[in-house]
């Protein structure tokens, strides 16, 4: 394309300055909107996958078969240290400890309770997501944490003793004494029901196993390859005959929840396909009716049809490329700001609780939008694309042009 | 006067009455009360003391435990394990509706509550409910006699819950030999899947009664899973004082 034909085209451009300023404004500012949306979906999508896999699932489980049906408690994993140890080398792996799910009848009076022993490993738990993110104290030989509902139930208070009634793994009778260290209140509804979280070799000890866990979870240093993973670690000689999923396959019932987010981010976007081809369509249409008489004499004069559909296309591309860079601007500054100071969606609904229990958690309302470059890209190449499509018609219209009737326009 | 040829048409027609159904079977049918009275009956009568040794097998580990039993009416029982020597002394009590346990190693009583009722009894196949509920089969179900059975030789009967009683089990199927002593049971769920199976068998005299001293239970779908229960001794109708189901007589040093 000649140097002119870019040179024609910006003049062009500038010629009716209010209505190209009107079409860079239009075109700008959905720009900007899209990508404020995005930088909050994307929020929302890491929320939800980090709400999801921080405090319970991880990115992947090992399991031993058949214990997610039944929960058997005799369905162990054995040599439990040594492939935690062997995982926490791998380097794709952030993190993997073991944990123990144990049904007890718990007491502090006479009165007995039905709960679940959690075993963990208290450091690997209490990562800024994790099960014990928020919790007062860790799990230690003989102190329990408690479930806040469990504890409010049972009229159970830091410092308390409890008795502890279950089944060893070998049919024996487990019981003891545990002292409740602190209450905890956690992202799991079920934790904060149900259980009594205890250090992961005494809860060993309690209930008579040798080196063995029913779960080991494992967090990924990209979230993204979790499944990726999970396949991998599926093929490795210790696991073998174990089952190693990741979060997705744990979790169906979540993973249409995180993809409707981007299902939400395809409708926007086709909404400002919409409102960037009207306005690019419109602005190039009128500005070739205006100049008919201009093109009509560009023909005459020996011009080709085809330098005056390069025209026309340049012109609009120009527009759009010139409105998504500043809308892009503007978009970046309002995430930029935003993530900094969060983003609230409880005030957007009008200052109801800054958190919602929904799928057995507790969600936190409060968003830290993000972008990604390709985010930016995507919608420059979206808004250039419908700047292609919507100089089409005015280009063609003007190529059409016979020169004499253009000139007595 | 009387007619002489009536009378003994009469006679003839008691005879045939009580005749017939034993020309017509090779055993006659027993009456669904008494049976049910009797198995009711069988391993308890109005008191009793007993002592059990139960065998648990699990895939893992097979475990055997002896126990101390005391019973007194349908919704009295005192169970205390004597060995191993790890779990010894370590008791539960029913009395009516309700469940203790006694854990001597923390010397701590618990009542036992309402939703931990599914819950195995000591790592056994028994759940805690089998401990409160099994009150009687004469109270909660209608039972009717399904077919003969040739091998061994006796009486299938179908035991259906009745309307409103709320319990595990929607169906038994019963098998009683001729001398009406069980020799199986299949105890079917609300959802009238078999959910386990007791045999009885090793039928022996104690204390004076004739009885199946050996019961056998295998919850379907588990393999290599079984608890095995065999009565060593066992005294009926001898005298067990109110006291001994007590809360405080569960916690004393026995």
């Amino acid at each position: 394309m000649r140097a002119s034909t870019t040179r024609i085209a910006w003049r062009s451009l500038w010629r009716n300055g209010r209505r190209t300023a009107l079409a860079l404004a239009a075109i700008g500012l959905s720009t900007a909107l899209v990508l404020t949306f995005n930088g909050v979906l994307r929020a929302y999508g890491d929320w939800m996958v980090a709400t999801i896999t921080g405090p319970m699932l991880g990115d992947v489980q090992v399991h031993a078969p058949h214990w997610r049906k039944d929960r058997g408690l005799e369905r162990t994993l054995r040599n439990a240290s040594a492939t935690v140890a062997a995982l926490r080398r791998d380097p794709e792996v952030a993190a993997a400890s073991g944990r123990i799910f144990a049904p007890v009848l718990v007491a502090l009076g006479d009165e007995g309770f039905a709960a679940v022993v959690i075993g963990v490993d208290a450091d690997v738990e209490a990562h800024p997501m994790g099960l014990l993110a928020s919790a007062p104290a860790h799990p230690s030989g003989r102190g329990v944490l408690v479930g806040r509902k469990l504890a409010d139930v049972m009229g159970v208070r830091a410092g308390d003793q409890l008795a502890l009634v279950g089944q060893g793994v070998d049919g024996s009778f487990a019981n003891d004494l545990y002292v409740v260290t602190a209450l905890i209140e956690t992202p799991v509804d079920m934790v904060n029901r149900q259980a009594l979280v205890m250090e992961l070799g005494e809860t060993q000890r309690l209930f008579a196993m040798t080196d063995e866990v029913h779960e080991i979870v494992i967090r990924a240093r990209d979230s993204d390859h979790g499944t990726a993973l999970a396949r991998r670690l599926a093929a490795l000689p210790a696991f073998a005959g174990a089952e190693v999923l990741d979060w997705r396959a744990l979790a169906p019932e979540l993973v249409s929840l995180v993809e409707l987010v981007d299902v939400a981010w395809v409708f926007v976007l086709v909404l400002v396909f919409v409102a960037a081809a009207a306005g690019i369509a419109n602005t190039m249409l009128i500005s070739t009716f205006e100049r008919t008489r201009e093109l009509g004499m560009l023909l005459a004069l020996g011009a080709r049809p085809l330098r005056i559909v390069g025209m026309v296309v340049v012109e609009a591309l120009a527009l759009g490329v010139v409105g998504v860079a500043i809308g892009s601007a503007i978009g970046v500054g309002i995430v930029a700001t935003f993530h900094r100071v969060g983003f609230d969606l409880a005030q957007l609904t009008g200052g109801g609780p800054d958190q919602i229990s929904f799928a057995g958690m507790s969600w936190s309302l409060r968003l830290y939008p993000s972008l990604a470059v390709v985010d930016l890209v995507r919608t420059f190449v979206a808004v250039v694309v419908t700047a292609l499509v919507a100089s089409a018609w005015p280009a063609i219209r003007a190529a059409r042009l016979q020169p004499v009737t253009a000139l007595r326009a | 006067m009387r007619d002489p040829g009536r009378r003994g048409l009469m006679s003839i027609l008691v005879v045939a009455w009580f005749v017939q159904p034993s020309f017509a079977q090779e055993s006659k049918q027993p009456n669904v009360d008494t049976v049910l009275a009797k198995l009711d009956d069988l391993y308890r009568s109005k008191s009793s003391v007993a002592r059990v040794d139960i065998v648990v097998v699990t895939p893992r580990s097979t475990r055997t435990m002896r126990v101390k039993v005391w019973t007194s009416g349908e919704d009295k029982a005192l169970i205390v394990v004597e060995s191993p020597s790890r779990d010894a002394d370590t008791a539960t009590l029913r009395v009516g509706e309700n469940l203790w346990m006694f854990l001597p190693r923390v010397a701590k009583t618990i009542r036992i509550p309402p939703s931990m009722m599914l819950g195995s009894w000591m790592g056994t196949d028994f759940t805690n409910d089998d401990l409160v509920k099994e009150s009687s089969l004469r109270k909660d179900f209608e039972a009717r006699i399904d077919k003969r059975s040739s091998s061994p030789a006796g009486w299938w009967l179908t035991l259906t819950a009745k309307p409103g009683v709320v319990g595990r089990w929607a169906q038994i199927d019963l098998l009683v030999s001729d001398d009406l002593l069980p020799v199986e049971e299949r105890h079917y769920d609300r959802k009238r899947r078999l959910a386990r199976t007791l045999t009885f068998d090793t039928v022996k005299k104690l204390s004076g009664r004739t009885l199946p001293t050996r019961i056998v239970v295998t919850p379907t779908g588990a393999t290599d899973k079984r608890t095995e229960l065999s009565y060593e001794e066992l005294a009926l109708d001898v005298d067990v004082p109110a006291s001994t189901f007590s809360l405080s007589r569960l916690e004393r040093k026995r």
